[in-house]
């Protein structure tokens, strides 16, 4: 076990030495001068040296990486090179929390989503429902990220009245499905525990739909609110748009991986026992069937929150989101390399670390991993 | 990058019949019902996936033959009106954009660019990845050593990160954005061909094939490859899925093919500034693109399915 970590320590050491071999030599792959790049045309031979000083293209190459690894360790990533000029790493510092939240606040929403979804898919695996999820997610994988952002802009922002109703009306439609079922439930086995949870499903929809029609929050088309200035409320109003347009696509993915875990879950003998005891469904399904089923869901969400760090760079130009993924654009396209590179540095690095993370953390959750047998 | 398969699936087992009560074999009407049902609503889906790849690929390819209005010469389309709505019955059916340009000229063209990325990206990566993963399957030893730890540092990227890195220092156009893809889906395919290879050696056929004497060579090209290329074809369906969305993500960027010429993606970003009043300027390439990728994942998945072993359950 010790022996099988140390080794995915050194490779992971490796990789992420690779990593910033790439990231810090992308400069020197740039065609012609990177400083002609950085001031354009016009330019007087003393600025000229000037910027190859302080990019460093006066020095031999291995020296240079040296010197930027060492800054980047001890915590000086170097300034940026357009104006306004500053620390690379205060701009980091601004960015990254803001992609953090969006990240986060998607994981939640698609993980929220996605087992209740499964449970339900599994459950009725092969029925017409289930067929409906599996269409769905199958639709939700094929939509590119900037194409759902358009599209949720044009209806909660431009159509906001067609939204509501839309919501409102399914909403209405699933409270009015469940009172049925509750009544049929009620009507065929006089016992209150028959008719019971539909009778509160049918509640919970309701007050969706109050919600929906009383009290839908109106949507900034782009721009982000600190927590600092606009409060938690603003804060969230900002990035909700965003974080839903990576929730649906994380979310779909997550729903077909787990109803296919909790698929062949549902075939063990646990399960089959747990029902002979007459445990009821959504008994067994929490209790019994959920856990054992979601490790490859933990391993895929792990996986996703790493890629979604740097993934969101779409989403925050869509949504003029000031985050990693925005900064890394602006400085490509104003040839900032130093926040070019120390941006690809970051991002890829939490995102080897991140799958290094779920690799170990598969071989602690399941024992039979630990040996190779994969 | 792959999303597995999960509507094959095969239904869990039936409860248990009372054999003699409920005859061996009786499923229950409603049960059977249901199975032709959904057996006929999959295959109607996938007629229709492949009639609109057909469609595509067939109007993609015959663009120039086609009675299109003016959509890549803005100083041609001068006299044209500009933002038409859609009117199927006019010259421009999907209407025109700010320039005066067809919408429906626009989508043909652009999907033209859209498969020969999404396909040459495939072909490149399958025959560099399948080669390099058939290698490491079979020698093992250092050289499998080696591609494994190629495919780690390369997967270690992630992926729009490696796309924007490869962009940043290369001229955008439609042979650079081509191989940039194709590196993002060389370690795919060297994952799938290393670990079929693996497979297919542990079968009598090869060892049959030692024992007579074959040479290396003959066991890799007669023996493996073609018993590994069904599973890295039918993965590649899938695959030309995922790159045309990125190419369309990277020309919405900016950083693949410019304007005028059409992309789905630069049209859809070229529009989305009037959304609000000309919400077709990004709908119709929009729903083109989505209904691409939604055929070619849905014929994808029957395609693993159907060939690759490992998928079957």
């Amino acid at each position: 076990m010790l022996k099988a970590l140390s080794l995915k320590l050194l490779r992971l050491a490796a990789i992420l030495l690779l990593v910033s071999l790439g990231a810090f030599f992308l400069l020197d792959l740039v065609p012609g001068d990177p400083a002609a790049a950085v001031l354009g045309e016009g330019a007087t031979p003393e600025q000229f040296a000037e910027v190859r000083a302080e990019l460093g293209l006066d020095r031999p190459a291995m020296e240079r990486y040296a010197d930027w690894m060492g800054g980047i360790l001890t915590g000086d990533f170097g300034r940026s090179m357009q104006p306004p000029v500053q620390e690379v790493s205060d701009v980091i510092a601004a960015r990254l929390p803001v992609t953090l939240e969006i990240a986060l606040l998607a994981m939640v929403m698609a993980v929220g989503v996605a087992v209740p979804l499964a449970l339900w898919s599994a459950q009725r695996v092969g029925r017409i429902d289930d067929g409906i999820i599996g269409l769905g997610t199958s639709a939700a994988v094929s939509v590119p990220s900037f194409l759902a952002a358009l599209l949720l802009i044009y209806a909660v922002i431009f159509n906001t009245s067609m939204v509501i109703a839309v919501l409102s009306g399914i909403f209405g439609v699933v409270a009015g499905a469940c009172l049925c079922r509750a009544a049929w439930g009620l009507s065929r086995e006089r016992t209150v525990a028959a008719g019971l949870p539909w009778l509160l499903s049918a509640a919970a929809a309701g007050l969706g739909a109050a919600l929906v029609l009383t009290g839908f929050p109106d949507f900034p088309r782009q721009g982000f609110v600190r927590i600092e200035d606009g409060g938690l409320s603003e804060n969230l109003r900002s990035v909700f748009l965003p974080a839903l347009t990576l929730a649906i696509v994380e979310c779909a993915v997550f729903t077909r991986i787990l109803r296919n875990d909790l698929i062949n879950t549902l075939g063990e003998d646990f399960v089959l026992f747990a029902r002979a005891k007459g445990m009821p469904t959504w008994w067994v399904l929490l209790r019994h069937a959920l856990r054992p089923s979601s490790l490859s869901l933990v391993t895929v969400a792990g996986v996703a929150f790493g890629r979604l760090i740097g993934g969101t760079v779409i989403v925050e130009v869509i949504f003029r989101v000031p985050g990693m993924g925005s900064m890394l654009i602006e400085s490509i396209q104003s040839k900032d390399y130093p926040i070019v590179q120390a941006g690809i540095l970051l991002i890829a690095g939490v995102y080897v670390l991140m799958n290094a993370l779920v690799d170990i953390s598969y071989t602690v959750i399941d024992p039979r991993l630990r040996h190779g047998h994969s | 990058m792959a999303i597995p398969d999960v509507t094959q699936e095969s239904r869990p087992e039936v409860p248990v019949l009372i054999e003699g009560v409920d005859g061996p074999a009786a499923a229950p009407r409603s049960m059977r019902v249901r199975k032709w049902l959904s057996t006929t609503v999959s295959r109607l889906g996938l007629g229709l996936a492949f009639g609109w790849i057909l469609l595509v690929v067939g109007s993609a390819v015959f663009a120039d033959l086609l009675p299109l209005a003016e959509a890549r010469d803005t100083s041609a389309a001068i006299d044209t009106p500009s933002l038409e709505r859609p009117d199927l019955f006019s010259a421009h059916p999907f209407g025109t954009d700010r320039q005066g340009l067809d919408i429906l000229g626009g989508v043909i063209y652009g999907a033209r660019v859209s498969l020969t990325v999404g396909i040459g990206a495939v072909l490149t990566g399958l025959v560099v990845g399948g080669l390099l993963g058939v290698l490491a399957g079979f020698y093992r030893g250092r050289v499998e050593a080696v591609v494994n730890f190629a495919t780690d540092a390369l997967i270690a990227f992630p992926p729009l990160i490696l796309l924007l890195a490869l962009v940043t220092v290369m001229e955008p156009s439609v042979r650079n954005v081509t191989l940039g893809l194709a590196v993002l889906g060389i370690p795919t395919y060297i994952r799938i061909a290393r670990a079929n290879t693996l497979v297919i050696m542990q079968r009598e056929f090869v060892l049959e094939a030692r024992v007579i004497g074959a040479r290396n060579a003959r066991i890799l090209f007669r023996e493996i490859v073609p018993n590994v290329l069904s599973s890295l074809v039918s993965y590649g369906f899938v695959v030309i899925a995922v790159l045309i969305v990125a190419e369309a993500s990277l020309s919405y960027l900016g950083l693949s093919v410019q304007r005028p010429n059409p992309t789905w993606g630069n049209m859809i970003a070229a529009g989305q500034s009037s959304l609000e009043r000309h919400p077709h300027l990004v709908l119709v390439p929009g729903l083109v693109l989505f209904l691409t990728v939604f055929a070619l994942n849905r014929i994808g998945e029957a395609a693993r399915s159907a060939w690759d072993p490992r998928g079957r359950s």
